[in-house]
């Protein structure tokens, strides 16, 4: 009996181990197969329990980021009172979103009102399986990482739209069109430039993208190839920026203008969903970057020997996290500091700039690829 | 039943374990969806339930391990087709307000019709002979990315190159083409006012 299994170290290690529990087990219980589906669905949950603790775990500590971030930039000093310096703020946030009702607005579409949130959350949730967060800390090490991600791009789209049109509400209706028309538009540069990491690293397996970078840090794709490489990650910075809905192109939440946009007529845990989505959203598309471009779980070694014996001490994790969040603070920082434009000038932005820009930067590439390497 | 039809053994066993039923789980819930995609009063909650019946189908691509076609399917279909439709449902006005129901004559003859043809299309189906088996998952990398990848741009009698070339032509030209509609056009007389302005 062919039963399927996660190809990971730690995987090997509940499969050793499985086997070893049993014998003390009846022996009716003993048999290759059933050991088998045991360790599967061990390592199974393995996986699902590390990316939901990935995703749902750093919710809090990036709201919590987020908001002390913003504080700063406008010279206050943000929460206070709660725990040291207000940790423990986000903790009380989350547990009174949870305990509040959940009701739709009346004449609402309840199965497309409640089925949204869902929706929204299953790209960054498969995107985040797909990262690969150290040598051996990956769920899916998929051939096809690249064209999986853009694909489930898709669904976070979908989920908005439903999500405005099923309230009800003129401006979740506006919020959701806007939002749409400006994800769909973005995700063409955003596919492209991904499409541009393919092409110089020559796979769309996120390991092995990682791996072509090994060595100093001049051997990452921001620095590898010069000029473009920083072209290159400026653009995904941009793009994946507005896929996200993040401040300046949040149009589609415009406070001022909206009342919140999509989610307006969202509370309780719907609501929660909505905002988790986002904040996922920020880790994947920060780990994205961080695996794209600054060499993922790699250290960053200068081509000192005594230095960079150092460096390699440190477990790859804790440099991908480190890197993760950088780019987490390059985001809150941008969005923080730059006013919104208005919705022809960011579709304008991506129709008449990005992509031209794109197209120029993909033949760049071919031709350096050609020529150099 | 029907005469002419003999139905063979078909193989209720799961002889590859998890991956069958995998199978008659998609299978079922695929059924369902489409089902519910055709029944549905409401349009916007159709083009919903033809999106899971999508996915249905992708992950039955991933169990025949061709994963590129599984890709292309959610690519295609759920982040381009269905989009636009559901954009398109958004745009029109009155919703699901007056729900479209058909006479019970047209409602006889569509039932009639649709198991006229559930009966031929699983007539053509028995009679073949490798459908005991199951369906044959093509062999692990056969339709993956590189191998996929390596026949398009093949040069020799069994690759594609050429019509590869002219398709992503195509597709350059209607990405250019869609830059130059969206580049602003002033006609040549508003620019005149504006000047004498």
């Amino acid at each position: 009996m062919f039963v399927p299994s996660v190809t990971n170290p730690i995987g090997d290690f509940v499969r050793e181990l499985v086997p070893q529990v049993a014998a003390f087990l009846p022996a009716s219980l003993q048999s290759d197969t059933l050991n088998s589906v045991v360790a599967f669905l061990i390592n199974a949950l393995i996986c699902v329990v590390a990316v939901c603790l990935v995703n749902i775990g750093s919710a809090p500590i990036l709201i919590y980021m987020e908001r002390k971030v913003c504080a700063h930039v406008q010279c206050r000093l943000g929460p206070m009172r709660l725990g040291w310096h207000g940790t423990i703020q986000t903790v009380a946030d989350v547990l009174k979103m949870l305990f509040k009702e959940v009701y739709a607005p009346s004449g609402a579409d309840k199965l497309m009102f409640y089925l949204a949130p869902l929706i929204v959350l299953i790209g960054p949730f498969i995107v985040c399986a797909l990262i690969p967060f150290g040598r051996n800390l990956v769920v899916a090490d998929v051939s096809m990482g690249i064209p999986l991600i853009i694909a489930v791009n898709g669904f976070g789209v979908l989920g908005i739209l439903l999500g405005g049109w099923s309230s009800n509400n003129k401006y979740s209706l506006l919020g959701a069109l806007r939002s749409g028309a400006q994800m769909i538009s973005y995700e063409i540069s955003f596919a492209m430039i991904l499409l541009f990491v393919v092409m110089i690293s020559g796979s769309t397996n996120l390991m092995s993208i990682t791996m072509g970078q090994e060595g100093t840090i001049f051997d990452w794709w921001v620095f590898k190839i010069p000029v473009l490489g920083l072209i290159a990650f400026v653009l995904f910075f941009i793009s994946s920026t507005a896929e996200m809905n993040r401040a300046p192109f949040d149009i589609a939440e415009a406070e001022q203008e909206l009342t919140g946009g999509y989610h307006t007529e969202y509370n309780g845990t719907p609501f929660a969903m909505f905002y988790l989505a986002e904040y996922i959203a920020l880790v994947t598309n920060s780990a994205l970057a961080t695996t794209c471009f600054l060499g993922g779980f790699l250290p960053p070694c200068i081509g000192v020997a005594f230095i960079d014996n150092y460096l390699n001490m440190v477990p790859g994790v804790i440099w991908f996290f480190a890197k993760v969040y950088f780019m987490i603070w390059c985001y809150m920082m941008v969005r923080w500091t730059f006013v919104r434009p208005r919705v022809d000038q960011l579709m304008d932005f991506e129709w008449k700039f990005l992509l031209p820009v794109n197209l120029l930067l993909l033949v760049a590439g071919a031709a350096y690829i050609a020529l150099v390497g | 039943m029907f005469p002419g039809l003999s139905i063979p053994e078909m193989p209720l066993a799961f002889p590859l374990g998890g991956m069958d039923i995998a199978f008659y789980a998609v299978a079922l819930v695929m059924i369902v969806t489409a089902v519910c995609t055709v029944a549905v009063k409401n349009i916007l909650q159709s083009a919903v339930f033809l999106i899971f019946s999508f996915v249905g189908t992708a992950i039955l691509y991933l169990l025949l391990n061709a994963e590129f076609a599984a890709l292309a399917q959610v690519m295609v279909y759920i982040g381009g087709v269905v989009i636009f439709v559901v954009f398109t449902i958004l745009l029109t006005s009155h919703l699901g307000e007056d729900s479209f129901s058909a006479k019970i004559p047209r409602l006889f003859a569509a039932f009639a019709l649709a198991v006229a043809f559930v009966v031929v299309m699983i007539k053509c189906l028995l009679p073949i002979e490798s459908l005991k088996e199951g369906a044959v998952a093509s062999p692990e990398n056969y339709a993956g990315l590189q191998q996929m990848a390596f026949r398009l741009l093949g040069y020799d009698q069994s690759g594609f190159i050429i019509p590869f070339e002219v398709v992503s032509i195509l597709l350059l030209m209607t990405l250019i083409v869609s830059i130059t509609v969206a580049r602003r056009w002033i006609p040549d007389d508003y620019k005149k006012e504006e000047e004498e302005k």
